[in-house]
């Protein structure tokens, strides 16, 4: 179904969707292990205002909203796009939150220099939390994160418990006592796992109206995961439905049989279902006031209809779906990188129970 | 959950409510199944008095002339007190129908008796060989004079054994192709004599439905409805928005308590597995809501919903299955039991909830026909 959507909103649809397709050439051929982003594209996006979309005016930005971060994203996951922009965006929203904006904000929001989250410490429980912040006048961060999307990152936003409780932090790639380790994914990107010995960082402190800042950013990255993912599937649902009409087998177009038919719907039916969630839960909240268990149940509804819709497409397309020479495995690898980031279907789920107790 | 009350909007809500909780007797709430017209029809009535019975139909023929917003807010106030469900067939179905395409003799005869609740409907539809194929149906209307001869039978109508009327597609054009241009929408009075009417029991164990057999019922020309063979177009025209009605998520989140309430009751509420399928499923509702408050502002954008409608109706519907899956789940080994199981929070009706949603996917276009829809209409799959 249709999103209403304001006139501005349209605009800023209508662009992405044109500079991601013009950008899509080299994406689709950057595949099997390819990972350098193309060289200048953070650069464009960054004037494009991307970066810093969620910034407050009160920190000189455009204070746009999640339904906008979501627009832009939609199109990033339709396109495949390699470079985390979803991380990006909201690392800078992040860290424009205070009252005094960490110094690498103006940068973050040009694209001169990248910027991700660093949150995840457990492969099922993405709110676990052991890295400690020690030091008053400089904080000094000790522990493990994983799961970082560090492929030309300059530096990381990363969630330590500190003397006042959980806080996040800024931490420069190049600082003393950083390691990156970093490991391919079946969609040519790469993860790392960082490892803080000592290093030194900089509180950035949070929003006083909002909750916790570490949860906070949190719930936002996970709207923006789930705002690629809708994009991935209707990728993949483009694609299919493409397939299905010209593909002829028993001198038909197999898009005319039954059970494919029913097959295709139950595709359609899952991605509409995450684009209302999706839109719903974006037009319901702020950036920096979400509700958690709106955010959790998203994400959850996001990635496991993403695995299934991209499953079910490669089955539509037979033997072609399975070959890295069509394009259609490529929409399966990314849902799998996006739905297990910060929690698959199954921890999202565990969350949910847990926030809703209180009902139950 | 998305939809947030303007403050118009919030003291209405609270007038339903506060006159709901005052107005409606207590053995009528929190029903499985539909209470006989015996029970019902007074508090129809009671409705029809305070002038809230037809929220969506315009004030000049009884109704409120209420916002879709305010519709949907009646909707949810009587679902939460577990209103009963309403004979739809008159204030859903042929009163909307005749206010559009009625003639003014007809609605001055046929909208009053429907407001006051003094009058019956039934939907004439389905024909033993006209199910999911309701084109081919084959109950005949021959034209004589002033008047049509209708002979054939129509099955799966709820309620018609309780009906004054009936509302039916009839065939005026045995050779018309397509085999729907063949097809009148014809006001029946099921006292005519030619009538039969047997009730059919249902695997829930109510007598919901009926069918009924036309013997050469004698039918006055003036009881067609818009032109001859223009049936088809005038039964589908409204659909969309019955569909919305109906999908309220109001109705998800019923199920969803009776399961945490049986649930807590048998003790499997601590069961990893069970919570997690619980979540799942109220995550699914969350999802519900968030279809309907978006197929709520595209409407209240006075645009058209159009096939997409059967999108909601099957996520809808399907959804309300699993929820009952979930209830007998959550029963264990006394999700049998045909009465209500008493538990120390409360009483759980288990098995009639189970038994009753079979029908959701079934009527009003099976899950399977509306699929059909979907994949031709709005995704354009080659036929």
């Amino acid at each position: 179904m249709e999103v209403h959507l304001t006139a501005e909103q349209i605009l800023l649809r209508d662009s992405a969707a044109k500079f991601i397709a013009a950008a899509m050439s080299t994406v689709t051929r950057a595949r099997g292990g390819i990972r350098s982003s193309a060289p200048g594209r953070l650069l464009q996006i960054g004037e494009l205002g991307w970066f810093g979309m969620l910034v407050p005016s009160s920190a000189d930005g455009p204070g746009l909203g999640l339904t906008e971060m979501a627009l832009v994203l939609e199109q990033a996951g339709r396109g495949l796009v390699r470079e985390p922009i979803g991380q990006a965006i909201i690392a800078v929203a992040a860290l424009a939150q205070g009252y005094a904006p960490h110094p690498i904000l103006r940068r973050a929001m040009l694209g001169d220099a990248l910027v991700v989250p660093a949150l995840q410490e457990s492969a099922h429980d993405p709110l676990a939390l052991r890295t400690e912040a020690t030091g008053q006048r400089v904080p000094r961060l000790t522990g493990t994160k994983m799961a970082v999307c560090a492929d030309d990152a300059d530096g990381f936003l990363v969630s330590a418990r500190g003397s006042d409780g959980p806080a996040l932090y800024y931490v420069a790639r190049d600082s003393a006592g950083v390691s990156v380790a970093t490991a391919p994914t079946v969609d040519g990107r790469r993860l790392a796992t960082l490892e803080l010995q000592g290093a030194a960082a900089d509180l950035v402190p949070a929003r006083q109206s909002s909750r916790g800042a570490v949860e906070a950013l949190t719930d936002l990255a996970l709207i923006a995961l789930s705002a690629e993912l809708l994009g991935v599937m209707e990728g993949a649902q483009e694609l299919t439905f493409e397939y299905l009409r010209v593909r002829k087998q028993f001198g038909k177009p197999i898009g005319s049989f039954q059970a494919l038919q029913h097959k295709a719907v139950d595709i359609y039916i899952k991605t509409e279902t995450v684009r209302s969630l999706l839109y719903q839960v974006a037009a319901a909240n702020d950036t920096y006031c979400i509700d958690p268990a709106l955010a959790v149940a998203l994400k959850a509804k996001a990635s496991e209809d993403a695995l299934a819709v991209t499953q079910t497409c490669i089955q539509l397309h037979g033997a072609i779906g399975f070959t890295d020479e069509h394009d259609i495995g490529l929409y399966l690898k990314r849902a799998l990188l996006l739905s297990s980031l910060l929690g698959n279907a199954a921890a999202q789920r565990r969350r949910y129970s847990e926030l809703m107790e209180l009902t139950v | 959950m998305f939809r947030r009350d303007s403050p118009d909007e919030a003291s209405f809500r609270t007038e339903v409510r506060v006159w709901l909780e005052a107005n409606l007797p207590v053995a009528l709430r929190g029903r499985t199944n539909r209470p006989p017209p015996a029970q019902l029809m007074p508090w129809y009535r009671a409705l029809s008095r305070k002038g809230w019975i037809a929220p969506h139909w315009p004030k000049q023929y009884g109704g409120m002339g209420a916002t879709l917003n305010q519709q949907v807010i009646m909707t949810e106030e009587l679902a939460r007190l577990g209103a009963p469900q309403l004979p739809a067939q008159g204030l859903n179905h042929i009163g909307p129908i005749l206010i559009e395409f009625g003639t003014e003799a007809q609605k001055a005869t046929h909208l009053p008796p429907i407001i006051a609740g003094t009058l019956i409907w039934a939907q004439g539809y389905s024909e033993p060989g006209a199910g999911s194929d309701l084109a081919s149906l084959a109950t005949r209307a021959s034209r004589e004079s002033d008047h049509f001869v209708v002979q054939g039978q129509k099955i799966w109508t709820t309620w018609a054994h309780y009906s004054d009327w009936m509302f039916a597609l009839v065939r005026t054009d045995p050779l018309a192709q397509p085999r729907h241009a063949g097809i009148s929408f014809l006001l029946i009075d099921l006292h005519s004599p030619g009538i039969t009417i047997r009730p059919i029991r249902t695997i829930a164990g109510d007598d919901e439905f009926s069918e009924i057999f036309l013997d050469n019922v004698v039918v006055p020309a003036e009881n067609l409805v818009g032109k001859l063979n223009d049936g088809w177009r005038i039964a589908n025209a409204l659909l969309g928005h019955e569909r919305l009605g109906t999908s309220n998520p109001q109705f998800a989140l019923i199920a969803l308590d009776r399961i945490k309430t049986m649930a807590r009751a048998s003790g499997v509420i601590t069961d990893p597995a069970f919570r997690d399928r619980l979540a799942a499923a109220s995550i699914n509702v969350t999802a519900l809501s968030a279809l309907f408050s978006h197929a709520v502002e595209l409407t209240n954008l006075q645009r058209s919903l159009g096939p997409e409608a059967s999108l909601i109706k099957i996520f809808g519907t399907e959804l309300l299955q699993s929820l009952n899956d979930l209830l007998i789940e959550a029963a264990g080994s006394e999700a049998s039991l045909e009465d209500p199981i008493a538990t120390r929070f409360g009483t759980v009706d288990v098995s009639t909830p189970f038994l009753q949603v079979r029908r959701a996917t079934i009527y009003g276009g099976s899950s399977e026909i509306q699929r059909n829809i979907i994949a031709r209409r709005v995704l354009n799959l080659p036929q």
